[in-house]
């Protein structure tokens, strides 16, 4: 079974790359012991964005399905675990409550994407299709402000926002700082592996030569569709793991985490990193998030121009997106020095579809 | 002698070392560190420029007058962009890493609402510096602006009196506008006028052909314009090309918005507002006041209300510190228990209110001629932010940390 | 009675206006080169400040507007050569890159203009049917959307340079093999594009408030129409404009603005599960 942690749908192999993974998770793991407890807590939080983003990496770069929807499944599971949250008191049920409010967030993709999937909708249309239904979800919950929308005692509150729901708590313990960073490292490495695992394995090839083309998957005896809906369901159902994940951290979650800018940010970091590969949007997506919140806290209003030149000097220098494009770098050097060992990243361009 | 000579040489270099490390220690002694959080990027970029700006202008004149019991203060402004998420960052930031004293800032409800469960699990004391829909209840938070009582208990039945019995409403769909709207509906109620019309509006929404006419057939005296944001705002000058022309009154235009700044005469023309603060105010200490700001930022517009308030928060602030002589939340909430929290503002006096922690604010009625030029109507003197604590808010006995509107009064206990 | 019957023409021609202006440029440059422009909201909102400034500086309404037009078309062939050029091959990368240039503008256009500037006003005129007045501006606008789409269609379909741009959009490598310039072709259609963009800005400038991000309310209406609009840009975009427009003001007129715009998106989606390749994969269909 761990056989299927390498293979040709990932980059990454040997003993090279799993010294680097464990180094970085040993990095990882022994960070809250040096630094200071605000910036455990800052990297819980960018972690938290991560399942997103690994989530839509699964169903655009492997499976060619360009979900403008991330933030219609991130705001379901928000939403839905202050609803439990709230209806169910604090304590231990917060857990429930974030493994049920995930569970909604993939039952309601798996119903849009029977309606999208069996409807023959693809390309350009099913991003539109889940861009249309994102801002539905966002609209309707912006005018949801009168006391009349509640679910329980859970008010919805519109624009401004539902909060008064209990963080992630066992016991009496609440899960936050430091507890709360091992926790999001943990659910991390076990997303990423698993992710692995899945792409590599008989359903991940039949995903990819589904991107690569429908007809022929099918011809070869696949119902594509299938596939196609366990890839929807999936990558959505880890958008609703960080917004179950994002409402807990804040106790609170507005309608603007939904609509638009918010709906296009998902994309842009994947984009950044390089869609094609899980480890690259892990890596990307961390040091994106880490680097715009940088950028703003130190060059107050040129920020968004720092922010736009960066993406368009990426996009334009580093097609593959930053982190393959790093890869590639390291690679080539590499290669003059001791030839061999950076085939295995130089495969980026051979994974690379030719245009979804 | 001379042994005594030498003793008293001795005691007098002491005690001058003594003074020298006194005053060395006063001069060490760090800053006060304030935390401010204001949109300087995106949709409201354009109210949030005047509101940094009131900050500085009040470090800086506080800072040459010798700062806060004798201590500087050090001004840590951080730009979220309009984003709620990045308000929740950034507070913490300010928070946890930063240390600050007190916490400043916020535009949008949304934004403070964003803030509230974050700064309620410190000791930091919050000031929000906007009008707004009134009703929050919360010991961490001192409300700087306006709220319905101010603006609408005056505004309503002066309009009524003055057009006619029946309105049309317009308002953003969110808290701000639904919320806006339920107090005009109580109001009118109670004066037995009738709302002939209430639309809400999505924000972000900039087309209006179809709310021109919908106004057109219900055929109302006056029109409540709570509508919000940049692109709403097109409303007025679509407004006046279908040559709508009729009376209009508002809790946020002009003052804030300054639309009769931003739009050609007369889109603006017969506006309506009741104001704590507007620039055309021209009482010697609010003439003085705007030299001084024009004089450090002479490209600024207009002096809006939220930038104004944002400077009196600091005033606020200093005189509540330098009361309490403490720094600490729970000392300077003593001070507001006895009803002595006032500054000297250019409006006039305000003071804030010890049971629902808002600022009471002398309180004028505007209006806005056909050339956009604006003359003070009424002037109704000093009026207490009295609903919240009419309702049962009373901070000094309970910290409900809730925010309240007509239809969602606190439990009877 | 006559009023009524008006005033619903009056708002299905406002609405459309709104829909077909907005769209019509980004329909040249995504249906012609598949590339997703998101800075398109940024060429609309040139459009608005070029024509503002232009009227500050004493040049007439009109003049000013078709100016501006042109400098977003200028503009648009210089963002191509620079920019755009390189993401034929590979039109999702184009998103990135342009979003990229609209977080630039916008920020940039707040640093250098400032947050907000004074509006110009609507050219002065109304006039009365029945109960209700209304702004002749706005007939204006309905005007000039049905003149787009005239002038789209006589270009593309009435020229040598239309006839080898469709030749292009059909099959690039093949029209090149035959002499095209392809490299051109592009250009002057994405310089069509942001000029239409320019021109939709330079036509509502006098009717809205001008910050750096106010293209942002043009974008999903535009994107909506394009894309429901299907493939064939030129037969399917008036036809979705028409469709969203008779919804969208149908819904407004019942149920207020709200239910307007979620129930266009909601159109939106039934629209696109019914027919998966758009509106004018079914014109084409009963042409043939």
């Amino acid at each position: 079974m761990f056989k299927l942690l390498e293979g040709p749908q990932t980059l990454g192999r040997g003993r090279m790359f799993w010294s680097c993974f464990l180094v970085g998770l040993g990095a990882a793991l022994t960070y809250p012991l040096f630094a200071d407890s605000y910036d455990v807590g800052n990297f819980a939080y960018f972690l938290i964005w991560i399942f997103m983003a690994l989530g839509l990496c699964l169903m655009w770069g492997y499976g060619g399905m360009l979900s403008f929807g991330q933030t219609l499944f991130f705001g379901i599971a928000g939403y839905g675990y202050g609803v439990l949250a709230i209806n169910m008191g604090g304590g231990s049920a917060t857990i429930a409550a974030l493994v049920l409010s995930v569970v909604l967030a993939m039952i309601a993709a798996g119903i849009l994407g029977y309606f999208m999937i069996w409807g023959g909708i693809n390309g350009i249309f099913f991003g539109i299709v889940t861009l249309s239904a994102t801002l539905v979800l966002a609209f309707f919950l912006g005018q949801t402000a009168g006391p009349e929308w509640h679910i329980g005692p859970a008010r919805l509150n519109g624009f401004n926002g539902m909060k008064g729901m209990d963080p992630l708590t066992v016991g009496d313990f609440y899960i936050e700082g430091s507890a709360l960073y091992y926790v999001m490292v943990a659910l991390i490495v076990i997303v990423y592996l698993a992710l692995r695992m899945l792409v590599n394995s008989g359903i991940g090839n039949v995903i990819v030569a589904t991107r690569e083309n429908p007809q022929r998957a099918e011809m070869l005896g696949y119902d594509v569709r299938k596939y196609q809906l366990l890839t929807f369901v999936i990558g959505s159902g880890l958008a609703g793991l960080s917004g179950a994940l994002y409402t807990s951290w804040g106790q609170f979650i507005t309608p603007s985490s939904i609509g638009l800018p918010a709906a296009a940010m998902p994309i842009v970091w994947v984009a950044f990193s390089g869609r094609s590969d899980l480890t690259a949007t892990l890596v990307g997506s961390f040091l994106l998030l880490f680097g715009f919140q940088t950028i703003t806290v130190y060059s107050q209003q040129a920020a968004l121009v720092l922010m736009g030149a960066l993406l368009l000097a990426t996009v334009m220098l580093a097609p593959q997106g930053f982190v393959l494009g790093i890869g590639k770098l390291v690679a080539d050097w590499s290669r003059g020095r001791r030839r061999g060992d950076g085939d295995v990243i130089a495969e980026a361009g051979r994974l690379q579809s030719e245009e979804s | 002698m001379n042994s005594g000579r030498k003793l008293r040489m001795v005691l007098l270099g002491a005690l001058l070392g003594t003074v020298a490390s006194m005053s060395v220690g006063r001069a060490a002694e760090p800053p006060l560190k304030v935390g401010l959080l204001e949109d300087v990027s995106g949709d409201l970029a354009f109210m949030g420029m005047p509101k940094l700006h009131g900050s500085q202008l009040a470090v800086e004149e506080i800072n040459k007058s010798g700062g806060i019991l004798g201590r500087q203060i050090e001004l840590i402004h951080l730009d979220p962009q309009g984003d709620n998420a990045r308000y929740q960052e950034f507070g913490r930031r300010l928070l946890n890493r930063d240390k600050v004293d007190v916490l400043i800032g916020g535009i949008t409800s949304a934004s403070r609402e964003a803030l509230r469960p974050i700064v309620d699990r410190t000791t930091t004391p919050y000031f929000y510096t906007n009008q707004y829909e009134g009703g929050v209840c919360d010991a961490s938070m001192i409300s700087m602006g306006a709220v319905p009582e101010q603006q609408f208990s005056t505004l309503i039945p002066w309009m009524v009196e003055k057009f006619g019995k029946k309105v049309y409403v317009i308002a953003a769909d969110y808290n701000f506008g639904q919320i806006s709207a339920e107090w005009n509906r109580k109001i009118m109620k109670d004066l037995g006028g009738e709302v002939v019309g209430e639309e809400f509006i999505p924000l972000g929404v900039s087309q209006f052909a179809q709310t021109i006419q919908n106004i057109q057939k219900a055929k109302p005296d006056w029109l409540l314009t709570i509508n919000v944001g940049a692109a709403q705002d097109s409303f007025f000058e679509q407004a006046a090309a279908a040559n709508l022309n009729l009376p209009m009154g508002s809790s946020i235009k002009v003052m804030l918005g300054f639309e009769h700044k931003r739009f050609k005469p007369p889109a603006l023309n017969n506006m309506h507002a009741t104001a704590n603060w507007f620039e055309e105010i021209d009482t010697p200490e609010a003439t003085e006041f705007k030299k001084r700001w024009h004089a450090k930022f002479p490209d600024e517009l207009y002096i809006n209300d939220m930038g104004y308030n944002a400077y009196n928060a600091l005033y606020m602030y200093k005189a509540l510190v330098e009361k309490a002589k403490s720094i600490k939340l729970e000392d300077m909430r003593k001070v507001i228990a006895t009803g002595d929290a006032c500054i000297d503002a250019p409006e006039g006096k305000v003071c804030i209110d010890p049971k629902s922690q808002h600022t009471s604010h002398r309180m004028r009625l505007i209006s806005v001629g056909p050339k956009h030029e604006v003359k003070v109507e009424k002037d109704y003197g000093t009026i207490q932010p009295y609903w919240l604590g009419e309702i049962g808010c009373d901070l000094t006995k309970k910290n409900d940390k809730d925010q309240y509107t007509p239809n969602h009064l606190p439990k009877k206990s | 009675m006559s009023a009524e019957v008006f005033s619903v023409f009056y708002q299905f021609a406002d609405v459309f206006a709104f829909l077909i202006l907005s769209a019509a440029g980004l329909a040249i440059v995504f249906g012609m080169m598949g590339v997703i422009n998101m800075a398109h909201g940024e060429f609309i909102m040139c459009g608005a400040y070029v024509t503002v400034g232009l009227v500050n500086l004493g040049v007439p309404l009109a003049i000013a507007q078709i100016l501006a037009a042109v400098t977003a078309g200028l503009i648009g062939v210089l963002v191509e050569f620079l920019v755009v050029r390189r993401f034929y091959k590979r039109p999702l990368d184009s998103l990135l890159a342009t979003w990229g240039l609209s977080l630039i503008v916008t920020q940039s256009m707040l640093l250098i203009v400032g947050s907000a500037v004074r509006g110009i006003g609507t050219p002065e005129g109304s006039f009365a049917i029945g109960g209700y007045t209304f702004s002749t501006y706005r007939l204006v606008l309905f005007g000039c959307a049905v003149a787009v789409l005239a002038g789209l269609y006589i270009i593309f379909m009435k020229t040598r340079f239309g006839v080898i741009a469709r030749a292009t959009m059909q099959n690039a490598a093949m029209a090149k093999a035959l002499g095209a310039r392809t490299g051109r072709i592009y250009a002057i259609s994405f310089g069509i594009g942001t000029g239409l963009a320019g021109l939709c800005g330079a036509l509502y400038a006098p009717t809205m408030t001008l910050i750096p991000t106010m293209g942002a309310t043009f974008v999903v209406e535009s994107f909506v129409t394009v894309v429901i609009g299907g493939a064939n840009v030129l037969l399917g975009t008036a036809p979705a404009a028409v469709f969203l427009a008779m919804i969208r003001m149908a819904l407004n007129a019942s149920y207020g603005q709200i239910i307007g715009q979620i129930g266009m998106l909601v159109a939106v989606i039934l629209i696109i599960r019914v027919l998966p390749e758009g509106l004018s994969s079914v014109l084409v269909r009963r042409g043939r």
